[in-house]
């Protein structure tokens, strides 16, 4: 065996059939952004617009992208207008690999209808998951507040994949972030 | 006969497990690996000679300058050029990316009026054309789009065929009078491909340009000759062609460099320096070698450079053409799409390819659960990519140090990744 301790147990422990399959058919995933890989994308970056949002919602929209693979996400979230502030509507546009296109599937099933608070708490978690370097969190209530989630646990101990799994949250996070300032200003 | 599998027991880092796998290393266009010999030349510099170059006047230091110059001496035999003193043609650089940054960044200064008139050749304005290809390195894409910017001259570039080709057939109307400074790449980085230069450095040179080569991924696995070819520039790294990493050679045609105004400054390349007066500056090719230079590595290049010689620059090429015949065989593969020319003809044995349904970084954690190392993601060239109108790609790409039989663990590997990710 290696010295790294990784075989093949730990790829399969990566790609469960769980990532697998929602990378095949991921959730909250729409056509509105700039598509990278055409030549005329360049120009077209300037003009991303948010699109109209729900009735007594701000919405708020953050652009993501891993330099290294090409990797894109564009989530765009709808936050509610009244308190506790939720986030009634949550989609996204985007490329990547299986890791990134099955962690911002499940992202969406775990955050839609969610308090902003309780999203961002979910963030912390994952965040901390995949920190883990496999170890997974200490606290088994934490791991189950991540639902489907704590299956990235597997891709946690590759350094290269993290922030695979990380890039769409990332744009929850902004995302939220655009649509609270939007809200106070 | 060279014996290719003794050539291969050179390199200690090829003789390991990964994953429970034996290593097989097939990313020699991101880094080549090194023989032994390169490795010990760096740390017996250290063990033996180490002193500054070309200052001082002791013993080591002495010793440390003429190996020195007597490693930029092999490296320009490798490339074709002048070596004898008074008369060099190769640069000492930090990497090919520092070359041509070198490279833009005196051309401004020409433009800026530095360097007088014998460096007006290279000097810019609004209206003057600036040309390279859609499939260069973002090395070469950005310094000179960056001139481009700073001198108000126009960005312009070749563009590729179906098969990832620079296309030579509308030279006429890329390449005008108007057009100052060509760079193009002598083999892509991402496609493999050997660009067809004599027509674009002949219109060129017609239209009284200057003609920059990117010799990054030709040096390491072709015989080039920079003086038969008639290149103005040319920028390469060390670490491709088997050397350390941190330094690159930049060559420049002696009337070249001597017109050339330098692009950094310090210690090392000045030869009168006042508080009142204008600094004279060295003549090349210590005008580009400002500040400490990285001697070890230097000198271990130097050996790789002469190693690649005595295996002779022809059979590697043979045996690197074997191999480019049996990676392409992927093509044969259900759903694999090779991204540039098919055949193995002006090709080298770097092999970018799509596997449909499957994303690249999947396709890579695949492959190395195996034990293979392959490239994947844009490979620093995203026009290129969006040429063939995909984001990333894999790549495989071959040494030296390569048998017949990591090939074909590759291929046995490829076949087995879209049947996991069930597409």
């Amino acid at each position: 065996m290696s010295d790294f301790g990784m075989g093949e147990d730990d790829f399969e422990q990566m790609y469960q059939e769980v990532i697998l399959e929602a990378s095949k058919h991921p959730h909250g995933k729409e056509s509105f952004a700039a598509d990278l890989a055409r030549e005329d994308a360049g120009a077209k970056t300037g003009e991303m617009t948010v699109r109209a949002s729900h009735e007594y919602c701000t919405p708020g929209e953050s652009h993501q992208f891993n330099p290294t693979c090409g990797d894109e996400a564009t989530v765009h979230v709808e936050v509610s207008d009244a308190e506790p502030h939720t986030i009634e509507h949550v989609v996204w546009d985007g490329h990547g690999c299986s890791i990134s296109q099955a962690s911002l599937s499940i992202m969406v099933d775990l955050v839609e209808g969610k308090s902003v608070d309780d999203a961002m708490d979910l963030e912390q978690l994952f965040h901390r998951l995949m920190e883990s370097r496999g170890k997974g969190l200490d606290d088994e209530n934490d791991e189950d507040k991540l639902e489907d989630a704590i299956v990235f646990q597997g891709a946690s101990k590759y350094p290269m994949r993290i922030k695979c799994a990380l890039l769409g949250w990332e744009g929850l996070k902004d995302a939220l972030a655009k649509a609270l300032a939007a809200k106070n200003s | 006969m060279v014996d290719f599998a003794a050539i291969r027991n050179e390199f200690p880092i090829l003789d390991q497990e990964i994953h429970g796998h034996p290593l097989v290393y097939l990313d020699s266009a991101a880094t080549s690996q090194k023989p032994q010999r390169v490795i010990e030349a760096e740390s017996e510099f250290y063990r033996t000679i180490n002193a500054g170059v070309h200052r001082g006047a002791h013993e080591l230091a002495a010793r440390s300058t003429t190996a020195f110059e007597d490693a930029r001496a092999k490296v320009a035999k490798l490339v074709g050029a002048n070596a004898e003193e008074g008369e060099e043609e190769i640069v000492v650089t930090a990497g090919a990316t520092a070359g041509l940054n070198l490279l833009a960044t005196a051309f401004g200064n020409a433009s800026l009026g530095r360097g007088g008139e014998a460096a007006r050749r290279f000097a810019l304005k609004p209206g003057d054309e600036i040309v390279v290809s859609k499939a260069e390195h973002h090395s070469v894409l950005l310094p000179f789009q960056e001139l481009a910017a700073r001198t108000g001259a126009t960005f312009k570039w070749l563009d590729l065929t179906d098969d990832g080709r620079v296309r030579t057939d509308n030279l006429d109307e890329v390449i005008t009078e108007r057009t100052r400074i060509v760079a193009v790449t002598h083999v892509g980085n991402v496609t493999g491909a050997i660009t067809d230069i004599a027509p674009i450095i002949k219109r060129t040179h017609e239209m009284g340009g200057i003609f920059v080569l990117d010799a990054c991924q030709s040096v390491p696995h072709l015989k080039v000759d920079f003086h038969a070819l008639d290149v103005d520039f040319a920028a390469w790294s060390a670490h491709k062609m088997y050397g350390p990493t941190g330094v690159g050679f930049l060559y420049g045609k002696r009337e070249m460099l001597e017109a050339l105004p330098p692009a950094s400054f310090g210690g090392s390349m000045v030869e009168l320096a006042w508080m009142d007066q204008p600094a004279q500056y060295m003549l090349p090719p210590a005008r580009f070698e400002a500040g400490t230079q990285p001697v070890a590595q230097v000198v271990a290049a130097g050996v790789a450079a002469e190693w690649m010689m005595a295996i002779g620059m022809d059979r590697l090429e043979e045996h690197e053409r074997m191999l480019t015949d049996e990676l392409l065989k992927m093509g044969d593969i259900d759903g694999i799409r090779i991204i540039g020319p098919r055949e193995n003809v002006k090709r080298i044995g770097t092999v970018a390819f799509d596997v449909e349904g499957v994303h690249p970084h999947d396709v890579g954690q695949f492959i190395d659960a195996q034990g293979i190392a392959i490239r994947v993601g844009h490979h620093c060239a995203q026009p290129v990519h969006r040429h063939f109108g995909l984001y990333a790609s894999n790549r495989a790409s071959c040494g030296v140090y390569n048998s017949i039989d990591d090939i074909d663990a590759l291929l046995e590997a490829l076949a087995k990744v879209r049947p996991f990710f069930e597409v």
